[in-house]
């Protein structure tokens, strides 16, 4: 049986219609990319699949039932957390909100300490999950929330922008977690990005949201140049370079990552300013170079703060 | 009169029950208004509540009702203002504003003695009633009773918002019951310390407490002890020494938050030290 079912599907928020005639499903164990420019409905997607946005026309099923929320089958991870920068909090403790945030009144479940400590050991955290989040790397981070969002074995793990704000090692790092947990656990991931490259190895099916529409399949079924080229209406070039990662050309803003802004990235950087190895990112925009100068100063700001 | 005399009056016994409740309640709230960065709603409440207290000075009513009704109404307000955390400040802001101006329009149509409006502002715990003893104590016990039931979730949407919601939780009610909370702790803790100093409670030692240590549980135990001892030994100087007890409270509570910055400066200094 399919994790999750869209029938003709719809997604309509303030009035404005995002995207509609939406068909597809999403099979146990395996990986979807959902991939797209701002502001398509991706996160639209996610809050439909969760039952925070009714989905306006069409049906949805997702593990039989209609969507619904606090399904502790259904696990997700938001893109931005105010644990990771404001608050201060070990990971352990982060993680333990996963098995009991919900719940009120003066209860203590036992199970709790062991279930977290299982949780941080499939994502290799326990060796750091007793410092401060905001004190973690990016990607460090990350890790913690996965294992915040899959305390409960969930089988189907929604990831918002999980890759968004790390450095190529550090996604890999992250792909290969996603990539374990879904072994381990048999769940469907379904992963929000800009980026394809970093997840080409281990996705299953794309679902490709833009101008109004979705299109699923997999891969080469639907990251092709006639397939692109029908969907937004002007002509789409894909180059594949001899490792194998796709350039897309003329969507070059259209997948460009978000810039770091405001509070929430403040910190990012910090951990991961020389990574950036020169090689061409698949967008074409040098956006390493831009976080990179910034987060330099930042560093030296600290270390003036703490008397060097 | 010796120490001991001074220390067993009726006014320094009410003053020591009224202080020790309100104190765990602040120091509870607190350290969710430092965890959610919601310093400035915190402040935005006391000065409406100024508002509420001279409106009802002026209508021959006890401060504290108009204290009430005004805090949770601003609360609420900046509760619903907001969907999420990061675009509360405008709503605060304008709450703020037009509150404090009513505020003076109530004080300049008020023609009797400003008294009144000076221990609203700065805390007049010497002298308190029983009555007021009873109604401060239970609305403290009263919010730390809510506080301990809704602790976890709490906690949980104010670290990740959007994983709360998906997991079922209301952030928008829980947040109302937020601002309630601190609304009334704003009250509780403007009878001692006063409108303008209603931080040395509420945001001073909750941040102490978020400098010493990472562990949710213990941060909030450990702000409601620094607030607790701030505000014993604020009262036990002002009736020694002398001097207004919020002066003492405030010094105390700021002091417990420049050490524990220094200590934590030191901290890092030494972990530095080691990794070079």
């Amino acid at each position: 049986m399919s994790v999750l079912t869209m029938n003709n599907g719809a997604a309509v928020l303030g009035g404005r219609r995002i995207w509609s005639d939406a068909s597809f499903a999403i099979e146990p164990g395996t990986i979807t990319a959902v991939l797209g420019p701002n502001g398509a409905g991706k996160s639209t997607l996610l809050n439909i699949i969760l039952g925070l946005v009714p989905l306006a026309e069409g049906t949805m099923h997702v593990l039989g039932e209609v969507p619904h929320r606090g399904n502790l089958h259904v696990g997700y991870m938001a893109q931005t957390r105010q644990a990771d920068t404001v608050a201060t909090m070990t990971g352990r403790d982060f993680v333990g909100l996963g098995f009991d945030g919900p719940r009120f009144g003066w209860g203590h479940d036992r199970t709790k300490k062991e279930v977290v400590r299982q949780a941080l050991a499939l994502t290799g955290t326990t060796s750091f999950a007793d410092q401060p989040l905001h004190s973690l790397s990016g990607g460090q981070r990350q890790r913690i929330a996965l294992a915040h969002s899959t305390v409960f074995s969930p089988e189907l793990l929604l990831l918002d922008e999980p890759l968004a704000a790390l450095d190529l090692a550090a996604q890999a790092e992250i792909v290969d977690l996603i990539k374990l947990l879904r072994d381990t656990t048999g769940a469907a991931v379904v992963v929000v990005a800009h980026d394809l490259n970093p997840l080409s190895s281990i996705v299953d099916q794309v679902l490709w949201i833009a101008r109004h529409q979705v299109r699923c399949g997999t891969v080469d079924e639907v990251v092709n140049e006639k397939v692109l080229s029908e969907l937004y209406g002007q002509p789409i070039e894909i180059i594949v370079t001899p490792r194998g990662r796709r350039v897309i050309v003329g969507l070059e803003e259209e997948l460009a990552h978000p810039h770091p802004h405001g509070h929430d990235h403040s910190h990012e950087g910090l951990h991961e300013h020389d990574t950036d190895n020169g090689e061409t990112h698949s967008h074409g925009h040098d956006n390493g170079h831009h976080a990179e100068a910034p987060s330099h100063e930042h560093h030296v700001a600290k270390n003036l703060e703490l008397g060097e | 009169m010796s120490l001991h005399d001074l220390l067993v009056t009726s006014f320094v016994q009410h003053a020591f029950y009224a202080v020790t409740a309100v104190a765990l309640a602040a120091g509870a709230v607190g350290y969710f208004v430092v965890l959610r960065r919601q310093a400035f709603a915190a402040h935005a409440i006391g000065h409406v509540g100024f508002a509420g207290a001279a409106g009802a000075v002026l209508l021959g009513l006890s401060p504290i009702v108009g204290l009430l009704v005004f805090c949770l109404g601003a609360g609420l307000l900046i509760g619903l203002g907001g969907a999420t955390l990061d675009d509360r400040d405008a709503v605060v802001g304008v709450t703020l504003t037009a509150a404090l101006g009513l505020g003076v329009l109530f004080i300049s149509l008020y023609s009797g003695y400003a008294n009144a409006t000076y221990s609203i502002l700065f805390g007049q715990i010497l002298g308190v009633t029983w009555g007021a003893v009873g109604l401060v104590a239970a609305l403290s016990l009263g919010v730390l009773l809510v506080v301990s039931l809704t602790y976890r979730p709490l906690l949980f949407v104010s670290v990740d918002e959007r994983s709360a919601a998906s997991r079922g939780l209301s952030t928008r009610g829980l947040s109302l019951l937020f601002m309630s909370l601190l609304a009334i702790t704003t009250v509780v803790a403007i009878q001692i310390v006063g409108v303008l100093l209603v931080f040395s409670l509420l945001v001073a030692p909750a941040a102490a407490a978020e400098v010493m240590t990472s562990r949710p549980l213990g941060a909030m135990f450990l702000s409601m002890f620094l607030a607790l001892v701030s505000a014993w030994f604020g009262l036990f100087l002002g009736v020694w020494i002398g001097g207004p007890v919020s002066f003492w409270i405030t010094a105390l509570a700021s002091l417990a938050y420049l050490l524990a910055r220094l200590a934590a400066m030191r901290r890092a200094r030494r972990s530095t030290r080691v990794v070079a």
